[in-house]
């Protein structure tokens, strides 16, 4: 009997030494978890965003490589969710933009569960008629949140006084480059909203373009077709077109309002753009 | 009735506090004192009247203890303490459970990112985890074992019939405890095994054929084990209900029945003790007892020491429980897995039809319990019952075999591209492929095979996959690497372990950065068809992310990882 007290003593005792050792590790422990937790759901939210929303905002999160199921590379018809001024610090320019109070990790968690009206960006969460869980948006999010690294947020913010007058914005850049800009009407998205400019019809969202050359023209008074797209591009609320494909347009503009942003990297590609919709000469 | 205080003045304080302690003593324990205790701990001989005595018949937890055995039955044969083990284990898994508990919350919507809290944000909560699953599992074996033993030492005989039927309850309930258990994570594992199996319940044939049509069961056993028509919100709190309240209340219940019949009847001796025919367990000499107090309990606690400590070393060092993916009803895993005490049905489901196993099951159950009432054969020792204990052994080997059939390994093959990266690379948990430090996941295009310097943990994720490949593959262009493909079938090949090769494929492994701190790993697959050179027979990109942070590594650690 003294053999057991001795054993059970000494097991009893290895027991305590064991769970004093578990807790002097736990508090590193409990850390690595913490971000492994993140971790997972970053990557599950890759797979998610690989297969619902890269079709959108391409593959990169830059809305320049967009492909359909098909493989074919289409338009972009989203927003850059990879860039500074959405997921970059406390206070990204983009929540200002939007007036969004609240910090940027709701504003995306609510564009993407809810998703936004009047625009192509779809409601996701089911809460809302949407197909995914509350735990896939939030893996979905904790992915485009993770864009935020030290590479993208260090890049100088560039900006463009873009003039008022479209003459002054051509004196500087007076080579536009027709075919550049058919690549550009592609990979900024334009061709998801206003379609092919060969096929009329073929516009889903905003007015079909592919007669803006005169049409532009006869929008604002004094204004000519260059003035009027060059200002449309820019901000697009400063004036509403009349009609839209699926009636007449609404106000605010569904066309994005960060173009100016946008292209402020490179001006060239407005010249190119302008080139394209316009016709050279013009 | 003197006060403490008269005490105090009458023989001082110091004197005062030790008889005061030792009334307290004597009452906690119903009966013994300081001295009786360390007397009984010298191992001296007890005062008359026996103090140690007075616990069983005074307090409530001794009263339902026997106060002696024989002592033929108190060594480690015949009992190998498996009833006690079975016991315990009760008792560890109500204890971790019941901590467990507080920081879960049975809803789908919580229920999965609860377990991570557990494991990130409560301290000792991976331990706490770890320590309910492997009890868990390690109660499902010391319960069968006890089974196993009381069936080979003939207890299950007269008088003891009715302690092994109530026996036979408590193994079903174990295993419904255990595999209720299985669902509360909420993740793939939990999620499509339950659904699996209630897919089968719902099959149970009606036990009145022609008066209760088989549609009324089948409606009305989907709604009692999911209350919907998918396994949902409704589902997992009726599971929670069957885990924390229903299960643990019966197995209480019967356990006393149980215990209640042992006593009464007493633990039979090893066979060879008795005369044929005779049961002497109730009558023993005074020269063969021993006493509970202290013998027994002493050994009772030190057997708590070690299975504790075995325990929690297990769980901190060598045994980890699994979580996967979120549970996901529209995303069916690759292979469904039951856990392992119950993939045997999984293992008849692939031999038989469904309602033929379900209903087969409950059979075989009255069968077991009605066994000692039929099979009345009057001798306990194994000289004489060759034949029932062949029939045992033949019966453990069949669960075995049922067991093994009821893995992927049997029959259940997909797509040989699907099945090697299933094996480096599965859709759930970690892997050799994902246990992989981040920082030798460098992007870059790798072979199958290759040897890279200074990453050896890529280098042997990279072998795991030549070696997957081979065994998927096959050759007819004489590639030393594969074997010589033999035609299987319609355009088919297969090579001497599978039926399903790929010929000549061209397989890699691709490393792409997502995101600063993220990786796409793909693996590549493609086999031209040999009939049709236009065609690809195998054309697979498999996909898995790593995150810098997601520590595959850790998981890896443990001895029941599959990496
Ligand atoms: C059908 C195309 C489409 C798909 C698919 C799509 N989006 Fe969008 N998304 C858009 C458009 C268009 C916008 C811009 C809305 C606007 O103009 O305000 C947008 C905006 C957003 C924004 C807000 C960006 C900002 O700066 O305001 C986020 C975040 C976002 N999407 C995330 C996602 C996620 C995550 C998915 C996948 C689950 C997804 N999107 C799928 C079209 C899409
Ligand atoms: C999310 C959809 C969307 C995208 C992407 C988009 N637009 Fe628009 N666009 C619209 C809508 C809707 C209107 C009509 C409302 C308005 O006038 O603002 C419009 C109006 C215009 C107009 C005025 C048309 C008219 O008939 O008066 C021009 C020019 C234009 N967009 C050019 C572009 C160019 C160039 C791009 C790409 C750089 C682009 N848009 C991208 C939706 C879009
Ligand atoms: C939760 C499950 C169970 C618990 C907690 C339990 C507990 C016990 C205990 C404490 C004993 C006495 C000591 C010992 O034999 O080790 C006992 C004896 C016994 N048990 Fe169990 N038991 C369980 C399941 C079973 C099962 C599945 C069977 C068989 C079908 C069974 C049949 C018996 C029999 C026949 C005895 C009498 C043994 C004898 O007298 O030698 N028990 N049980």
């Amino acid at each position: 009997m003294q053999v057991k007290v001795v054993i059970g003593t000494v097991a009893f005792m290895l027991t305590m030494m064991i769970l004093g050792f578990a807790a002097l590790r736990e508090p590193a422990r409990m850390e690595a978890f913490s971000r492994a937790a993140v971790g997972r759901s970053i990557e599950t939210g890759a797979e998610i965003f690989a297969n619902n929303c890269a079709t959108c905002h391409g593959v990169n999160g830059e809305a320049k490589e967009c492909y359909d199921t098909a493989g074919n590379q289409i338009g972009c018809k989203g927003l850059p969710l990879n860039s500074k001024g959405l997921v970059c610090g406390d206070r990204p320019a983009r929540l200002e933009a939007m007036n969004w109070v609240g910090s940027k990790e709701a504003f995306i968690k609510q564009t993407v569960a809810a998703g936004r009206v009047g625009t192509a960006m779809p409601t996701w969460s089911e809460r809302f008629g949407g197909p995914m869980r509350d735990d896939q948006i939030d893996n979905v999010v904790a992915f485009v949140l993770n864009w935020e690294s030290e590479e993208l947020c260090s890049q100088p913010d560039i900006t463009f006084d873009w003039p008022e007058s479209v003459d002054d914005f051509l004196a500087e850049f007076p080579e536009g480059d027709a075919a550049n800009g058919e690549a550009l009407y592609l990979s900024y998205g334009c061709i998801g909203c206003h379609g092919d400019v060969t096929q009329e019809g073929s516009n889903a969202v905003g007015p079909w373009l592919g007669e803006i050359a005169e049409v532009g023209a006869t929008r604002e008074e004094g204004k000519s077709a260059a003035q009027y797209v060059y200002e449309s591009i820019l901000d697009p609320n400063a004036f509403i077109a009349p009609d839209c494909p699926t009636g007449p347009c609404t106000s605010p503009s569904a066309m994005p309002g960060n173009f100016a942003e946008r292209m402020a990297a490179n001006p060239q590609d407005m010249a190119d753009l302008l080139t394209f919709l316009l016709g050279s000469g013009e | 009735m003197t006060t403490f205080v008269d005490q105090v003045r009458e023989m001082g304080l110091k004197q005062a506090v030790l008889v005061k302690a030792d009334e307290i003593v004597e009452r906690v324990t119903a009966g013994m004192n300081i001295s009786d205790i360390r007397a009984a701990l010298r191992g001296d001989e007890p005062r008359r009247p026996n103090p140690r005595l007075r616990p069983h018949a005074d307090s409530f937890w001794l009263h339902i203890r026997p106060s002696f055995y024989h002592t033929e039955v108190t060594h480690i044969y015949p009992t190998f303490r498996l009833g006690w083990l079975s016991t315990f284990m009760f008792v560890w898994e109500t204890i971790t459970g019941i901590i467990l508990m507080i920081f879960y919350t049975p809803s789908p919507l919580v229920a999965y990112s609860n377990m991570w809290n557990i494991l990130s944000n409560v301290p000792l909560g991976q331990l706490m985890r770890n320590m309910h699953r492997l009890g868990a599992e390690v109660m499902v074996v010391a319960v069968a074992l006890h089974m196993l033993r009381t069936f080979i030492t003939g207890s299950y005989k007269k008088p003891r019939q009715f302690t092994w039927a109530t026996g036979m309850i408590l193994l079903v309930l174990t295993l419904l405890l255990s595999f209720s258990g299985y669902l509360l994570p909420w993740d793939q594992l939990s999620y499509w095994a339950l659904t699996v199996f209630i897919s089968g319940a719902e099959a149970a044939p009606s036990p009145l054929p022609g008066i209760i049509p088989a549609e009324v069961i089948n409606k009305n056993v989907l709604l009692i084990l999911q209350g919907a028509p998918t396994l949902g919100a409704g589902g997992l709190l009726r599971w929670y209900l069957f885990h924390v309240l229903l299960m643990p209340l019966l197995l209480g219940i019967f356990f006393f029945v149980h215990y209640y019949k042992v006593v009464l009847h007493g633990l039979s001796l090893p066979p060879g003790r008795e005369e044929i025919g005779e049961d002497t367990a109730k009558r023993v000499p005074k020269n063969e007892r021993t006493y509970f107090i202290p013998d027994i309990l002493t050994s009772e606690l030190m057997w708590t020491a070690l299975v504790t400590l075995f325990l929690t070393a297990g769980s901190l060092w060598f045994w980890d429980a699994p979580l996967e993916h979120h549970a996901d009803p529209i995303v069916t895993p690759l292979h469904v897995v039951a856990p392992w005490y119950l993939s045997w049905s999984q293992g008849w489901l692939k031999l038989a039809d469904k309602t033929l196993v379900v209903g087969f099951i409950p059979l075989l159950m009255v069968a077991f319990i009605v066994m000692p009432y039929f099979e009345v054969g009057k001798s306990r020792r194994y000289a004489d019952r060759r034949l029932g204990l062949s029939v045992a052994m033949l019966f453990i080997a069949f669960m075995l075999v049922s067991n093994w059939m009821g893995t992927p390994e049997f029959r259940v093959q997909s797509s040989p591209e699907r099945e090697v990266a299933q094996e480096i690379a599965p859709q759930e948990g970690p892997s050799v492929l994902l246990g992989v430090p981040f920082d030798e996941l460098l992007p870059g295009t790798y072979e199958p095979g290759q040897v890279i310097a200074d990453r050896p943990h890529l280098t042997r994720a990279l072998e795991k996959f030549d070696e997957a490949l081979a065994l998927h593959s096959c050759t007819l262009t004489g590639n030393p690497e594969f074997e010589e493909c033999r035609v299987t079938g319609e355009g088919k090949w297969g090579n001497s372990f599978t039926d399903s090769a790929m010929p000549d494929p061209v397989a890699k492994l691709i490393i792409e950065d997502v995101q600063p701190n993220l990786r796409k790993l793909v693996l590549h697959f493609e086999a031209v068809d040999p009939n049709n050179p236009d065609k690809m027979l195998v054309d697979l990109d498999w996909v898995k992310y790593r995150h810098a942070d997601s520590n595959y590594e850790e998981e890896c650690r443990f001895v029941n990882k599959n990496c």
